[in-house]
C-alpha cells in the first residue's frame, strides 16, 4: 500500500510526462490535422457539390455525384486497370524482388552492386521515367524494336503504347521496373533479419532449396512481405504520374485509371464535384483494400506455430 | 533539469506554431495595388515578348508598373486565384484552361465597352482593327468575353527540299494524295505521321476538313451546334472512311498511333515522315531540333475530296483567348496595355519576332518567315473560316469525340461504328441541361 505522498508525486510526475510528450506531439499533430484531416473531411464535403472550380459558386447536389460514379463505366474500367497494376504489376513486382534478393543475399561486393543497380530507377524522378520508356517503346527508334528485329523477332515489333491491346501490358513493365528495387531492397534487409543459425539448422534437418524457403524463410520474412503488399496496395491504386505520361490514358482510355480519370473530369471539364467523388471513392478503395490486405495478413505464420 | 527540457520543447512548438500562421498568412509582392498584374501561358513563344511591351508600357505610361508572370502551366494556377477571388488583371491562360465556366460563373469583364472606345493610336473603334472573323469566337450571348491576340491556321506541312528532290508537289485533292502516298512509301519514307497520343490533332488534320470538304461547312457548323443526327451524318462516315483508308492502305507512319506531339514532329522534321497535319506554331515548337540547312518547312491546306461540295478556301483557324478578369483590380490599366499589345506596330513586331500570325488586320504585312506565307495567303483567300470550338464548349464531348478518334486510327471501330459513338455523345451534350449552350451562326 503506497503513502498518498508517494501517489500525488507520481500522479504529478505522470501528469508532468503527459505534457512533455504532448509538446513534442503537437507541432506534428496540428500539422497533420491541418494539412491533411482538414482536406480530406473539405474533399468529403466538396463531393456533395456541384462546383466547377473556378469561382466561389458551388450548388448541392447531395450524392448525385455518388449515384453518377455508380453507374459510371470509365470508372470501373479505370477501376479495372488499376486492379491490373496491382493484381499482375504488383504479384510480378513481389515475385521478382522475391527471386533477386534472394539470390543476391549476403553482403559481398556483387550483391551490393547488384542491389545498387536495381535500387536505380527508384531515386529518379517518375517523370524521367516514363520519358525512358517512351524511347526503349518509340516504335520508330526506339531500342525494343531495334532489339527484337536484331533477334529476328521484326515481326512483333508494334506501336506498344498506340495499340489498344499492349498499351496496358506496356506501363505495366514500366511500373514493374520502377517498383522492383524498393522491394528488393526491403526484402534483402528483411532476409539478413533472419538468424543463419535457423538457416542452418534447417539445412541439417534436410529441408534445401526450395522447401528450406517455403518453411523457413518465407514464413520469418513475413512482417516484411506484409508491409510490401500494403505498400503495393497503396501504389498502384494510386498510380497517376506513370499513366499520364506515357499514354494520357489512352488510346480510347485502354490505360485510364482512377486519378487521371479524376484529373480529366476536375481539370479538362471543370467538374470539380464530381472529380472530389471519384478521389472519395479512390480513398475509399485504397484503404478498404489495404484494411483487407492487413485483416487477411494479420496472423503472422511464425506465430501461429509456436 | 526536466523542467528545462519541457519548456524548451514547448518553445520549440510554439515556434513551429508560429513559423507555420506566418507562412500561410504572409502578404505577397504582387498584390501590391497600383501594379497590373499580367498571367501569361509560357508556350512555344514565351514571354519575352509581353515582358517587353511591358517595359515600353511603362514608359509610355509613367508611374505605372506592370508586372508579368507565367509557366507552361499557367491555367492549374490561375483556377485558385479565381476561385479566391484574386485574379491577375489580365490573363492569357492558355490551351490547358477550360475557359467558359469562367464566363458562366461572372468571373469576366464584357469588353463591349472598351472595344467600342478609340484603340491605341488613331481614330476609329479599337474593335475595328481586329479580324472580325476572330473577334467573333470570344463572344456568347451578345457579348464579347474573351480577345485574340495571335491566331493559328491548320493545315498539313512538308519539306519543300525533300518534296523537290523527288519531284514531288503538295496534293491538293484525295486521288492527288492517294497517288503521292503510293510514291512516297515506295521511296521508303512513310507518307504521313500524326500526334497520335492526342487524337486533337488528327481531328483538326483529318476528320475535320474532310468533313467540311464532303458536306460542306454547314455540315461542321450543324455538329457544332449539336444539330440531331449532324455527328453521325454522311459527311462524318465519309471522312471517317478516309482515314481508315489511308490506314489500311499503310499511308500513316507505322507507330504514329502512340507518338506524341514532339514524336511524331520530330520523325517529320528527321526526314522519317514527309507530312504532317499541325498548326502554324508547329515551326516555333520544334525550332530547336529543325536541321541546320537542307529541310525547309512548309504549308498546305489539307487535301480536299475530289468533287466534293465544301469550299475548298474555307480553312480551319484558332485563337488562345486573352481575358480581363471581372475581379481584377486595374480594369483600365489592363485594357490599355492590351490596346497597346493591339496596336499594329507591336502586333506586326510579335509576328517577326515570333513567326505566327495575329488577330490584328494588316499585321500580316510584316516581314513573314517562308512557312508563314503560305498559311497567310490561305488566310486572305478564305470565303469563310471555320473554328473547333466544341471541345471548349462541351468538354465532354470533345474528350468523347477525341477517344472515339483514337479508337477509329487504332481500327478497333468501323467508321460506322465511330459515327455511332460520335451521335451518341452528341447525344449526351444535348441532355445536358448545366452546360449553357452556343451557338455557330454565320
Amino acid at each position: 500500500m503506497p503513502s498518498s505522498g508517494g501517489t500525488r508525486r507520481s500522479r504529478t510526475t505522470d501528469r508532468g510526462r503527459a505534457w512533455f510528450v504532448a509538446g513534442f506531439l503537437a507541432p506534428a499533430t496540428l500539422l497533420y490535422a491541418v494539412f491533411v484531416v482538414l482536406p480530406v473531411c473539405q474533399a468529403f464535403q466538396i463531393s456533395l457539390y456541384r462546383w466547377r472550380g473556378i469561382s466561389e459558386q458551388k450548388t448541392f447536389v447531395g450524392l448525385a455525384n455518388f449515384q453518377r460514379l455508380a453507374g459510371d463505366e470509365v470508372f470501373r474500367q479505370a477501376l479495372g486497370h488499376n486492379l491490373a497494376f496491382l493484381l499482375v504489376g504488383g504479384a510480378v513486382t513481389l515475385g521478382l524482388a522475391m527471386a533477386v534478393a534472394h539470390a543476391i543475399h549476403g553482403n559481398g561486393r556483387w550483391a551490393r552492386v547488384i542491389r545498387g543497380v536495381y535500387l536505380f530507377p527508384q531515386i529518379i524522378s517518375m517523370v524521367v521515367v516514363a520519358v525512358l520508356w517512351m524511347f526503349v517503346y518509340n516504335p520508330s527508334f526506339g531500342i525494343l524494336k531495334a532489339s527484337m528485329q536484331s533477334l529476328g523477332l521484326g515481326r512483333f515489333a508494334m506501336d506498344w503504347l498506340g495499340t489498344p491491346g499492349t498499351a496496358l501490358p506496356a506501363v505495366l513493365v514500366t511500373f514493374v521496373w520502377h517498383a522492383v528495387g524498393f522491394h528488393i531492397m526491403l526484402f534483402s534487409a528483411g532476409l539478413r533479419t533472419i538468424p543463419a543459425e535457423v538457416q542452418e539448422a534447417a539445412t541439417l534437418d534436410g529441408a534445401d532449396g526450395m522447401l528450406r524457403f517455403r518453411q523457413v524463410t518465407l514464413p520469418m520474412l513475413f512482417p516484411v512481405l506484409r508491409v510490401a503488399i500494403v505498400y503495393m496496395v497503396i501504389g498502384a491504386l494510386n498510380v497517376f504520374a506513370l499513366v499520364y505520361l506515357m499514354t494520357v490514358g489512352g488510346p480510347d482510355r485502354r490505360t485510364e485509371v482512377m486519378l487521371t480519370y479524376l484529373y480529366e473530369q476536375a481539370f479538362k471539364h471543370s467538374d470539380f464535384g464530381y472529380g472530389t467523388a471519384l478521389a472519395v471513392a479512390n480513398f475509399a478503395v485504397v484503404m478498404a483494400l489495404s484494411g483487407l490486405a492487413m485483416l487477411l495478413l494479420r496472423r503472422d505464420p511464425t506465430e501461429a506455430r509456436a | 533539469m526536466q523542467r528545462w527540457i519541457r519548456c524548451a520543447a514547448l518553445a520549440a512548438s510554439a515556434v513551429y506554431l508560429a513559423l507555420g500562421i506566418v507562412s500561410c498568412g504572409g502578404k505577397r509582392e504582387s498584390e501590391k495595388a497600383g501594379t497590373l498584374n499580367v498571367a501569361a501561358f509560357k508556350g512555344g513563344y514565351g514571354l519575352d515578348f509581353f515582358e517587353d511591351a511591358a517595359k515600353e508600357f511603362e514608359t509610355e505610361r509613367p508611374g505605372t508598373k506592370v508586372k508579368v508572370w507565367g509557366n507552361p502551366r499557367v491555367w492549374e494556377q490561375l483556377r485558385p486565384l479565381f476561385v479566391a477571388g484574386k485574379p491577375p488583371d489580365l490573363a492569357y491562360p492558355g490551351w490547358g484552361m477550360d475557359h467558359w465556366p469562367l464566363v458562366y460563373e461572372n468571373q469576366l469583364m464584357p469588353l463591349d465597352e472598351a472595344l467600342a472606345g478609340k484603340p491605341w493610336s488613331g481614330e476609329g473603334k479599337w474593335a475595328d482593327t481586329f479580324e472580325p472573323a476572330l473577334l467573333k469566337l470570344g463572344q456568347h450571348d451578345g457579348k464579347q468575353w474573351m480577345l485574340p491576340y495571335f491566331y493559328n491556321i491548320n493545315g498539313w506541312w512538308y519539306d519543300k527540299a525533300l518534296f523537290a528532290k523527288h519531284g514531288w508537289t503538295p496534293p491538293k485533292t484525295w486521288s492527288e494524295l492517294l497517288a503521292l502516298c503510293a510514291k512516297i512509301k515506295a521511296a521508303g519514307i512513310a507518307p504521313i505521321t500524326y500526334q497520335g497520343k492526342y487524337p486533337y490533332y488528327a481531328l483538326h488534320g483529318f476528320l475535320f476538313p474532310w468533313i467540311v470538304s464532303a458536306g460542306g461547312i454547314q455540315a461542321f457548323d450543324d455538329m457544332q451546334n449539336l444539330k440531331p443526327g449532324a455527328w453521325k451524318s454522311a459527311a462524318v462516315i465519309r471522312a471517317a472512311g478516309m482515314i481508315r483508308e489511308l490506314a489500311d492502305k499503310g499511308y500513316f507512319q507505322s507507330g504514329a498511333n502512340g507518338m506524341s506531339h514532339t514524336e511524331s514532329q520530330m520523325e517529320f522534321v528527321n526526314g522519317r515522315a514527309a507530312m504532317i497535319p499541325c498548326g502554324t506554331w508547329l515551326n516555333s515548337e520544334m525550332r530547336e531540333q529543325l536541321p541546320k540547312s537542307g529541310f525547309e518547312m512548309a504549308f498546305f491546306l489539307p487535301p480536299t475530296l475530289d468533287g466534293g461540295v465544301g469550299d475548298p478556301t474555307n480553312i480551319d483557324i484558332g485563337i488562345e483567348p486573352w481575358v480581363v478578369p471581372a475581379k481584377g483590380k486595374n480594369h483600365q490599366t489592363a485594357i490599355d496595355f492590351y490596346k497597346y499589345m493591339t496596336s499594329l506596330p507591336k502586333a506586326k513586331q510579335f509576328v517577326e519576332r515570333k513567326g505566327t500570325l495575329t488577330a490584328i488586320k494588316g499585321s500580316d504585312a510584316a516581314k513573314l518567315p517562308s512557312y508563314l506565307v503560305e498559311p497567310a495567303a490561305a488566310f486572305r483567300a478564305s470565303k469563310a473560316i471555320w473554328s473547333v470550338e466544341y471541345i471548349q464548349w462541351y468538354p465532354k464531348l470533345g474528350t468523347a469525340s477525341q477517344n472515339a478518334t483514337a479508337a477509329l486510327l487504332a481500327g478497333t471501330v468501323t467508321p460506322q461504328e465511330y459515327a455511332e459513338r460520335l451521335e451518341a455523345a452528341a447525344e449526351l451534350a444535348r441532355k445536358d441541361t448545366e452546360t449553357p449552350r452556343h451557338t455557330v451562326t454565320r
